[in-house]
């Protein structure tokens, strides 16, 4: 008897054991639960979300969405668009008063500058309203790089001070810096045409557009050769012409221009990479600005060799890619700007 | 006056509402468009005719524009210019320079309504642009001139100085 019971819990235990750890046989061969149990352990996403009260706060989750947690849980404030440092010791974000509205293109210069460790403990404000705009990390995560109408800034974050400065070339929100150090990208008004990505040279101060035309939320690859990027091309039909934005990769020199995922009748926006760039976050909305309006958008996921990917029926973007591989696409809850590290900030719950 | 006659009538308050409706659009009494803001704010000021609009004005509440648009100048009231024509770039112009200040751009405005092609404004500017407004530029006039463009700060109505 002794032996049988224990022969049942050894097969209970087994079958268990591959379900939480997401094996073949725990998704039934389920393209998007095999998905999200491949994501389980591949690190945390930070995101901003309503929390309670219907204030902005800053939430972390594994990428699977299990794990969900809030992180400032303030009220009082909105806090919007987490980073982690590039080493993840630290985590900035920026905080608004209560009540203001959440803007898709003002967000940067918008409240305070806050830096926190990497779960939100020990918050400090750094700048008062509006300083620091559109702050993000240096490479060694020292220092943030700012974009303000004097030009790019180089703020080191021991003394406040600025210790340089480079021209703006008509860059106006969104600045990164390539993990190499060696390039900035932004959105500029770029040889007649505005929302322009572009990328700038560190060193010499060179620039050259990367995609011209309706593009915004540019970001690195961790190989600082390419960048992830929104656009919304021009000659599509759908939304009355208007219409939808898709996220692309594009390289820095802008020759390989290539979708990564698109859908007509949603705006795709706030493409974070996973650390090793096999894995896409994205925001996925029916109307366009993010859901910055709404309280965000569903966070969806994917992986990038499925790249390129399109949802819904979507004739028009199917006609012109027909490459497309339809892989699956993990759909949580709604988030906007997340950002994702595979260091192991959240720890254990 | 038969009742016919009587009936045919334009009745008198049409009158000064349809002024006060012209006034408010486009070609309204002259004025000099003067003000505390327009002769104090920036650091140039002038009064010139709007002779090109660069293109359609976008309307997507959604974004933010600055808007280039070419001018004639009529007479300089501050500051000095090159020639007799005049780029400037104008925040988001669908809306009334008195609605026009945001977060984005918080000290401008002014009494202009509506852009219309022919239209004299009083201006208070500023330049280069880019040390004022970080923001999208839509540019129709980007193959045509390379050369300052101006940021308007407060823009008024005016009539022909």
């Amino acid at each position: 008897m002794r032996k049988a019971i224990a022969c049942v819990v050894a097969i209970v235990s087994a079958l268990a054991a591959l379900a939480a750890y997401g094996g073949e046989a725990s998704t039934g061969g389920d393209p998007v639960a095999q998905l999200a149990a491949e994501l389980h352990d591949k690190g945390w996403i930070a995101f901003a979300a309503p929390g309670t009260g219907g204030a902005w706060d800053i939430f972390l989750a594994r990428p699977d969405g299990s794990d969900r947690r809030n992180l400032t849980n303030t009220p009082d404030f909105e806090e919007v668009a987490p980073r982690f440092s590039p080493d993840s010791t630290k985590m900035l974000y920026r905080r608004l008063a209560k009540g203001t509205q959440l803007d898709h293109d003002k967000w940067g210069f918008q409240g305070q500058l806050v830096i926190a460790e990497p779960d939100g403990g020990n918050p400090i404000v750094f700048g008062d309203e509006g300083e620091f705009p559109w702050a993000s990390w240096s490479p060694d995560g020292k220092r943030v790089v700012c974009l303000d109408k004097k030009g790019i800034e180089v703020v080191d974050l021991a003394t406040k001070e600025i210790v340089e400065r480079y021209p703006r070339q008509g860059i106006y929100q969104q600045l990164c810096w390539a993990p190499d150090g060696a390039w900035f990208c932004g959105v500029a008004n770029h040889g007649g045409a505005s929302w322009t990505v572009v990328r700038v040279n560190a060193k010499s101060g060179e620039l050259n557009p990367v995609r011209s035309y309706q593009n915004c939320t540019p970001d690195w690859f961790p190989d600082s050769r390419h960048i992830i990027l929104s656009s919304r091309p021009a000659g599509q039909p759908g939304a009355e012409g208007y219409g939808y934005t898709q996220l692309w990769m594009v390289s820095g020199d802008g020759q390989e221009q290539r979708l990564v995922y698109g859908e007509d009748g949603f705006h795709i926006y706030g493409g974070a990479l996973s650390p090793d760039a096999r894995y896409v976050a994205f925001t996925r909305f029916p109307k366009d600005g993010s859901g910055a309006a709404y309280g965000g958008a569903p966070l969806c996921i994917m992986r990038m060799a499925d790249a390129p990917s399109i949802g819904g029926l979507s004739p028009d973007l199917r006609r012109l890619h027909p490459d497309t591989k339809d892989g699956p696409i993990l759909v949580l809850d709604p988030a906007w700007e997340p950002h994702w590290t595979y260091a192991d900030v959240g720890g254990d719950r | 006056m038969n009742k016919a006659a009587r009936e045919r009538r334009v009745p008198l308050w049409i009158a000064p509402v349809l002024i006060a409706f012209v006034a408010a659009s486009c070609g309204g009494p002259p004025d000099t468009g003067e003000d505390a803001h327009v002769t104090t704010m920036g650091t140039a000021e002038v009064t010139a005719e709007l002779v090109d609009l660069g293109g359609e004005l976008i309307d997507r509440p959604m974004y933010d524009y600055a808007h280039v648009m070419k001018y004639r100048i009529l007479k300089v009231h501050r500051g000095e210019f090159d020639g007799d024509t005049l780029y400037v770039a104008h925040y988001n112009p669908v809306k009334a320079r008195a609605d026009v200040a945001d977060a984005r751009v918080p000290e401008i405005g002014g009494s202009l309504k509506s852009f219309c092609v022919g239209d004299i404004h009083r201006m208070a500017l500023e330049a280069p642009m880019d040390d004022f407004y970080m923001g999208g530029i839509i540019n129709g006039f980007f193959d045509e001139w390379k050369g300052t463009i101006y940021w308007a700060v407060w823009t008024n109505r005016s009539g022909r100085p």
